[in-house]
């Protein structure tokens, strides 16, 4: 009898918990849908409302949305195979040769402590180098900024899984004649692809969430991000709430996609701050 | 260093961050302590239990602000289903609210990765020290008092490190919910750089603002991990 009381009581909490996660993310969802009309009822309409897919349309074919979205995606995409090519190779030797002074494990700390860093603090020298090499509200800006900040993350998670690799693997390809890169690429890279593309996943969410850079460094249409795109809505004196709404919709989908694929290392990956606020 | 606005602007971030650092850790530890033990559908209420941290923080922004609006958010909508008067209740646009108002949503937010961090901390403490306080007769609360703790503390420190670095910086919601506002209720040290830098064009103040913000950020972190590196040599 009390055991049954203590589990009731248990599943009461988690489920008020649950409810507590989703409930505004289910909010914006039926706003998205709803016709102006129903939006602003009051009572609420919580569950019954006639559905329309205006907002979608507003948003994706008459406003630019489209075009922050494909922005936000060659951003994303560009950036992250940008700091795996480099970050693995930084992550490889890092992880099989040593330095003299314990150099390469300072290093690794050092990397390491520059994600520690306040986004803003490094935000206003950004702009200013940006601005002097005529980078401003360029799709390029980005890519090279969020290749930057990725890197120390694809460094740490790749020297993790590199470390579990037994050594002899690769030293005995190189015996039969492979070159180190050979081996890397040959032997210890599809031992490691699981970790690979956990760590490709986690900068692609980083990349499509990331919002203080993009905000600094775009302006117009043809270079912002949906983020920057959705907040400039939002900061307008009319707000098109079912517009803002759908596009935040829109916004979630992959995220949502990608954390599933990426379950298993969510932990290893969030405490190297593969997710920020 | 004599601008009263900066002064409030870091008295804003730490008491923000102090007090969301609060609720997120025991609401987090609550949760993870819940959903250690073994209860039928974990993995799907664990799962549940993440989206909000996997949400961009523009869209958490925009989620709460749909929210929390006096006339049609669903939070007003609602407490005025239960008869409460809500005229007084306009969140983020009272200066009383504001910064209550965008620490519940921080709170909303990162609750979920507390609650995974110390949850993985938890699932990897072996079993046997649990048989041994069983065996020597110890209450539950003796248990997680001298066996639990101690040993998730490692944990505990990482996940408070993390969450005190981002709670310093933090922008995007606040940015997107109350722009600062209103007047300089909700002003934290990020915005205010931010808006010396690219509303005022003064960067070379918010570069100054910058580095004492860096400073202090690194100095708490060396704190933590001094503790950490302590923690470790003891173990």
């Amino acid at each position: 009898m009390r055991q049954t009381l203590a589990r009731s009581i248990k599943y009461l909490t988690l489920v008020i918990a649950m409810v507590a996660a989703i409930a505004p993310v289910y909010w914006m969802l039926t706003i998205s849908l709803k016709r102006e009309v129903d939006q602003f009822a009051n009572p609420p309409r919580w569950l019954f409302f006639p559905p329309t897919l205006e907002h979608y349309y507003d948003a994706f074919v008459t406003r630019s949305f489209v075009q922050y979205l494909v922005t936000s995606a060659v951003v994303a995409i560009t950036s992250t195979c940008c700091a795996l090519v480099i970050g693995t190779l930084a992550a490889y030797s890092l992880a099989r040769f040593e330095l003299p002074w314990r150099l390469d494990r300072k290093l690794s700390l050092w990397i390491l402590s520059t994600r520690m860093f306040p986004a803003i603090v490094t935000a206003v020298p950004l702009f200013l180098m940006m601005r002097d090499l005529g980078l401003l509200d360029t799709r390029l800006s980005l890519i090279i900024v969020y290749t930057g900040f990725n890197l120390p993350f694809v460094i740490w998670m790749m020297r993790g899984f590199f470390a579990e690799v037994p050594r002899d693997l690769e030293e005995a390809a190189m015996v039969d004649g492979d070159s180190r890169l050979g081996a890397l690429w040959h032997v210890v890279l599809p031992l490691v692809a699981p970790g690979l593309a956990a760590t490709a996943v986690f900068c692609l969410i980083v990349s499509w969430n990331e919002f203080l850079f993009a905000l600094v460094l775009t302006q117009t249409d043809e270079a912002m991000t949906l983020p920057v795109g959705i907040a400039g809505r939002v900061t307008q004196y009319e707000i098109k709430w079912g517009v803002m709404s759908a596009a935040g919709v829109v916004a979630i989908i992959p995220i949502l996609a990608f954390a599933i694929a990426v379950q298993r290392y969510l932990v290893r990956g969030l405490s190297l701050g593969a997710v920020k606020g | 260093m004599a601008d009263n606005f900066f002064w409030a602007a870091m008295a804003h971030t730490f008491i923000y961050a102090v007090v969301a650092l609060v609720f997120e850790f025991f609401l987090g530890l609550a949760l993870a302590l819940l959903l250690n033990s073994s209860l039928r559908g974990r993995r799907f209420f664990r799962a549940t239990l993440l989206v909000p941290m996997m949400i961009p923080t523009v869209v958490v922004g925009v989620v709460w602000r749909l929210m929390l609006n006096s006339n049609f958010g669903a939070i007003n909508g609602l407490l005025r289903q239960l008869g409460v008067n809500t005229e007084q209740l306009t969140w983020t646009a009272s200066p009383r609210l504001a910064l209550a108002a965008v620490i519940t949503v921080d709170v909303w937010q990162w609750t979920p990765f507390v609650f995974l961090v110390l949850l993985a901390g938890l699932q990897a403490i072996p079993q046997e020290p649990y048989e041994a306080a069983r065996v020597d007769g110890s209450s539950s609360w003796q248990t997680f008092r001298h066996v639990t703790l101690p040993l998730l503390k490692p944990a505990i420190l990482i996940v408070l490190l993390l969450r005190t670095m981002d709670l310093l910086r933090v922008f995007d919601q606040i940015f997107i919910l109350t722009e600062g506002g209103p007047g300089f209720a909700t002003e934290t040290v990020s915005l205010y750089i931010y808006r010396s830098a690219f509303r005022f064009s003064d960067f070379g103040y918010a570069c100054a603002m910058s580095f004492v913000l860096l400073l202090i950020t690194n100095l708490i972190s060396t704190i933590y991990i001094r503790l950490l590196q302590s923690r470790e040599s003891v173990a």
